[in-house]
């Protein structure tokens, strides 16, 4: 039994909004495999085929020693018959050597392949989803999708493949020389291997309740060393590490439980495999049975030979067929992962494509909900005219950020429209609608690219002295020059710049691309009040002349906007100036109210 | 290998009785193998003489039962063997750990931590077992063949020990080619998993750049490199691969060969050719068969390398006799130039002040002048390279660990709480607290609102981190804690960004109630202008020095850095997003 592939999953359950499910999974596990290899399957083919020469002419040297034996000891042979024996061993071989070199030559070759091209859908793929699924699921599904997913069909496609069809080959070819020499002794040969079978499934029949199990104690010590690690000030600061150390020792011991019931139950049988798996238990079956044979008359100590030189070695030659099948369960998850992920729907692009004329927004009552249950906004209707400044403002959970995310399409409304400068956003190409407007929003979205490509993405026309502007106007031009390599630094994960700092980036990148909209959702709530004054000049130099969709908790910032929303449950239920909505008396004025008390500014 | 995994497990019973058992079936293997010899010989003849091969065969029999039991015996012994590293690996490792000083946990270690006490220590568990088996193997079986073959014929056994050291020397090398090969590899995988994030990340972006479908040329280059750097490594790493195959083939070609000259020179029997041949292929069978665990080994050095370098992170110094009553109250730098590890500039040059007892102090700076620092050195998440911090006038690094931590309170800008309740959560600063020290607590704290308005009250679970309560919330159960714990020092990173109005009331409120009281020095990074009126001192801090010292309203008068600060702060605080005072690009 091995224990090797009881790696701990990741504690984070999956997303549910990925479709098919867990059970749908058990269902068309191959197809999935076999659409996602069909470009390189010729390749494939080739490959296999190739391993499964490479193991027959590895096998020649094995014959070449039976049969020299088996000369030698039938007397009066020709010393040509022996060479020509040696000769042949020696060409099985060196063609062997070839022949692994070729097939796995043409194995990593389909594999670098697919895993560029399957990459290369995958970027493809995303580029047509719903911009809410990234808000949803998070770069770390993207992330874990590219890289952890394709490495286990990497496994798969560069090394299962070539281990399993070798493995059949020489189990294969093994039995068949034998047989060929003599079947009773062969049938002993094969029933040893079916018992090796019978006991290894014995061993894994309750290999899937142990392992989950196991993977969650693994879990369990994952979460528990994790929390310890992130909660590690207060352990040290409060002297016990108490309940955290706690639940760490007890994930630990019933990891060390989990295994140990396990190991219990299947003594016997994991024994037994282990045992059967081994040579010396087919030295002794295969020489009990054949001595009894000779000692009876119906055997010749010549045809007892091949299955001492290779009957004995088939079991070893098993070992990685088993392997090969524990990568081949998990590629078929993977391929099914990816699969689904390249399955999802993308968002639906108009096939006439309109072009907005001004930058006039119309929300037309305004329906969304996420689960088509529970409105998460209702019947919203405004209109934004060109170069005003619009606020949403509500208790968490009113439907602000919401309604924002519905302006760029990160989801497409259940009811009513969006328009912009009288198209509706459906009606527009993607591209069009995005580079229409700016989203500063909390997270910034920063490339892994120099500052200038950085800011250029938004205008890629703009000459240096207009990104050079841009960066002025954002505050942000010293601070780009104080960098290693100025405008040319690649900006990695951190780059030294703080969250401020980032934050104006994007906002330089935003005054460069000249775009009439602005959607502006708690740009600067997670900044300290350093970076947060010179993002809100920043700020100010990019709404100028800007139709602005301003999401905001801090009500003082919004006061001066030429209309304010008030969401409530997904609901506007009240608009108006800062001055008409205090006058009214109703709930903004009682936020306001709320606020100015315990603001001590 | 074995040297570095003797290192870190300090107990390796299970482990070397695991290796014994093996070891005495790889010689038994051997040994049985090499009966074969006799056996055939006295069988190998026109008439099978039984009578002669019969002790052999009762003793290979005997042999065989024995290999049997053995396997019966060590198969549990290596699933608990496994287990066991692990566990002695995970309780290591979180023990070393909680030696370690505070700063060292940054979130690039803490992750490395979390997987070292993870996946490391399974895989080294599983590893462990799963190549030490057949690696001693596959050494003492061959061995002991060759010892049996030297009773037979010198010449072939000369030929065993040529080709084993030999085919052992190709298989490190083309390990070690594997390993480099995939140093590269992981740096390409690494720089995909990078652009896969910003994939995530930036798509807005790069839609509306038109890029969403290709990603940037950035991207298409990083998936580029990682196909080149792949058939790169592949190149480099076949040919020793192919070496060691080669090196196994050749040795069956040159003992097809001896045997061959042997053979019709009639130097040595026919029957005695004939078992030499059978025992040649046993020899190379399991010689072969550690290509194999070229991964695997690979997958295991890097685990050890991982878990040695933490284990080898150096602790937080103690001293000998350390100091276990705090004298007094007084917070005192004198001198203190600290730079981060790996840094360059230093984070704090020569500073120098007091905290006279009972005293609230607050420390102001633009970003990156040191202020975190200071509560930092001041707890002791790192010691200074220069100069001293007293409190009460010892020496903090004269201080006894838990005599310090016992005196301090930090609430951290951003508080970490346990996925528990919110009442244990409390405890933890006083395990032992009546119910009316924790409702005194959370009323001082202002954390009695927060606790009535969730659905269980004080046993509402927090969730992970202390996600289901918000930033203003965890707060206040830091500073609950700091009066339950009743710290006769507090050091307070007050939130710079901006809470939710009505927390940040309580949060200042929570703060106000602590530095009151004249028994406790508080000192306080503070951003907010009512947080450092009432302040008894401030001090400013840039670059690393001490710029101004001085009273609230007095370093306000000066015009000076506090000045403008406190300018600043107020102004975000009353900035406000409209038409009129938003400036043209020019």
């Amino acid at each position: 039994m091995t224990i090797t592939d009881s790696r701990p999953t990741t504690p984070k359950p999956e997303p549910a909004t990925e479709r098919p499910s867990a059970a749908a999974a058990g269902l068309a596990r191959t197809g999935a495999l076999a659409r996602l290899l069909a470009p390189v399957r010729a390749h494939l083919v080739g490959c296999a085929v190739l391993s499964a020469l490479a193991t027959a002419a590895g096998f020649v040297p094995y014959v070449a020693v039976a049969e020299i034996a088996t000369l030698a000891l039938a007397g009066g042979y020709s010393p040509s018959a022996i060479w020509g024996w040696v000769a042949l061993g020696a060409a099985g071989a060196g063609l062997r050597l070839v022949l692994v070199f070729a097939s796995s030559r043409l194995g990593h070759y389909a594999d670098a392949r697919t895993l560029h091209d399957l990459r290369v859908r995958m970027v493809r793929h995303l580029g047509s989803l719903p911009l809410g699924w990234f808000r949803a699921n998070g770069s770390a599904s993207v992330k874990k999708r590219m890289t952890n997913d394709l490495e286990e069909m990497h496994q798969l496609i560069a090394h299962a493949l070539g281990e399993l069809v070798g493995a059949t080959t020489a189990v294969a070819l093994g039995l068949f020389y034998l047989a060929s020499v003599n079947p009773v002794m062969t049938l002993v040969t094969a029933g040893s291997l079916a018992l090796l079978g019978i006991s290894y499934r014995i061993a894994m029949r309750s290999m899937t309740l142990h392992m989950n199990r196991l993977l969650a104690a693994e879990s369990r010590i994952s979460a528990a060393s994790v929390e310890y690690a992130d909660g590690i000030g207060v352990v040290k600061a409060f002297g016990t590490g108490g309940r955290v150390l706690e639940r760490f020792g007890e994930a630990v011991r019933e990891q060390a439980a989990a295994l140990a019931a396990w190991a219990d139950e299947t003594r016997y049988s994991t024994a037994a495999s282990r045992l059967l798996a081994s040579e010396m238990a087919l030295l002794g079956i295969l020489g009990a049975a054949g001595l009894a044979l000779v000692h009876a008359g119906q055997l010749s100590m010549t045809e007892l030979l091949p299955f001492l030189v290779v009957g004995i070695g088939l079991p070893t030659s098993i070992n990685p067929a088993i392997h090969g099948t524990q990568t081949l369960r998990k590629g078929r998850v993977c391929a099914q992962n990816i699969e689904a992920l390249l399955g999802m729907e993308p968002l639906p692009e108009p096939s006439r494509p309109l072009s907005p004329e001004g930058s006039r927004l119309e929300l037309d009552r305004v329906t969304f909900s996420y689960d088509g249950h529970t409105d998460a906004v209702r019947d919203v209707s405004a209109v934004c005219e060109p170069g005003t400044i619009t606020a949403l403002v509500g208790p968490s959970g009113a439907g602000k950020s919401t309604m924002a995310s519905l302006i760029p399409r990160f989801y497409d409304v259940t009811g009513g429209a969006i328009r912009l400068g009288g198209v509706d956003v459906r009606d527009m190409a993607a591209s069009t609608l995005l580079s229409s407007m700016s989203l500063v929003f909390q997270d910034v979205m920063l490339l892994r690219d120099t500052v200038t490509e950085n800011l250029r993405i938004g205008n890629p026309g703009a000459t240096d002295d207009e990104v050079r502007a841009a960066a002025r106007a954002a505050q942000i031009h010293d601070v780009i020059e104080r960098l290693p390599d100025g405008y040319n630094t690649v900006l990695g994960d951190g780059g030294g710049l703080s969250g401020g700092e980032r934050q104006r980036l994007t906002i330089a990148r935003a005054i460069l691309s000249r775009a009439p909209i602005v959607v502006l959702d708690e740009a600067t709530a997670s900044l300290d009040p350093d970076s947060e004054t010179a993002v809100h000049s920043a700020l100010s130099r990019l709404i100028a002349g800007k139709t602005v969709i301003v999401i905001a908790h801090r009500l003082h910032t919004i006061a001066g906007a030429d209309q304010i929303l008030v969401l409530e449950d997904g609901r506007l239920v009240e608009r108006g100036t800062h001055h008409d909505l205090i006058e009214a008396g109703g709930r903004y004025a009682r936020m306001w109210a709320a606020q100015q008390n315990g603001d001590p500014a | 290998m074995i040297r570095h995994l003797h290192r870190l497990v300090p107990q390796p019973g299970l482990l070397l009785r695991l290796g014994a058992l093996t070891a005495v079936q790889a010689v038994l293997q051997g040994l049985l193998l090499g009966s074969l010899i006799p056996i055939l010989r006295a069988l190998l003849r026109p008439e099978p003489d039984f009578g002669a091969a019969a002790p052999w065969l009762v003793a290979a029999a005997a042999g065989l039962v024995v290999y049997g039991v053995l396997t019966v015996i060590a198969t549990p012994v290596g699933f608990a063997a496994s287990s066991d590293l692990a566990g002695q690996l995970r309780r290591r490792l979180i023990d070393h750990s909680a030696s370690l000083p505070l700063g060292w946990f940054t979130p690039e270690h803490k992750a490395r931590l979390a997987r070292a006490t993870t996946a490391d220590a399974a895989n080294i568990g599983n590893l462990a077992v799963s190549i030490g088996g057949p690696a001693i193997t596959a050494t003492l079986t061959p061995l002991t063949i060759i010892g049996v073959t030297v009773a037979v014929d010198w010449r072939v056994a000369l030929l065993f020990a040529v080709i084993m050291p030999v085919a052992l020397l190709a298989l490190r090398r083309a390990g070690r080619i594997a390993s480099i090969a995939d140093v590269e590899l992981e740096q390409a995988a690494a720089d995909i998993a990078g652009r896969a994030i910003e994939l995530g990340q930036a798509q807005p972006v790069l839609r509306a750049a038109g890029q969403s479908s290709t990603g940037t040329a950035r991207m298409r280059e990083a998936l580029d490199e990682h196909r080149t750097v792949y058939r790169r490594g592949l190149r480099r790493s076949m040919a020793p691969d192919l070496t060691y195959t080669g090196v196994i083939m050749a040795g069956f070609v040159a003992i097809l060969v001896v045997s061959a000259l042997l053979l019709l020179d009639g130097t040595l029997g026919v029957a005695e050719v004939v078992a030499l041949l059978v025992l040649a292929v046993r020899f190379l069978e399991p010689l072969g068969n550690l290509v194999e665990l070229i991964g695997a080994l690979h997958a295991m050095d890097n685990a050890v390398g991982r878990v040695r370098a933490l284990l080898a992170t150096p602790p937080l110094p103690e001293a000998d006799r350390p100091v276990t009553e705090l004298p007094g109250t007084s917070v005192e730098l004198s001198g203190v130039t600290f730079t981060y590890p790996g840094g360059s500039t230093p984070a704090l040059a020569g500073v120098s002040f007091t905290c006279a007892p009972g005293s609230t102090t607050a420390i102001v700076g633009p970003s990156g002048s040191g202020k975190t620092t200071v509560t930092r050195l001041i707890a002791r998440f790192f010691d200074p390279q220069e100069g001293s911090i007293r409190i009460g006038g010892v020496d903090v690094r004269e201080l006894d660990q838990r005599t310090l931590l016992d005196s301090i309170a930090v609430v951290f800008q951003d508080v970490y709480l346990f996925d528990d309740t919110i009442e244990e959560n409390l405890r933890l600063a006083k395990p032992d607290a009546t119910d009316a020290e924790l409702a005194e607590a959370a009323r001082a704290a202002r954390l009695d609102e927060v606790v009535e308005r969730l659905p269980e009250g004080w046993h509402t679970r927090v969730g992970e981190g202390g996600s289901r309560l918000s930033g203003g919330e965890r707060q206040r159960v830091s500073i609950a804690r700091a009066f339950l714990k009743q710290a006769r020092i507090v050091l307070i990173d007050e939130a710079a960004s901006a809470l939710d109005p009505e927390n940040e009331r309580a949060v200042s409120q929570a703060i106000a109630r602590l530095a009151a009281d004249r028994g406790r020095t508080v000192l306080v990074i503070a951003h907010r202008p009512a947080t450092l009126d009432a302040a008894d001192h401030v001090l400013t801090l840039h670059n690393g020095h001490v710029a101004e010292a001085g009273t609230p309203a007095g370093l306000r008068a000066t015009g000076g850095l506090f000045a403008r600060l406190y300018d600043q702060y107020d102004h975000a605080r009353s900035w406000r997003l409209d038409r009129e005072s938003a400036t043209e690009v020019g």
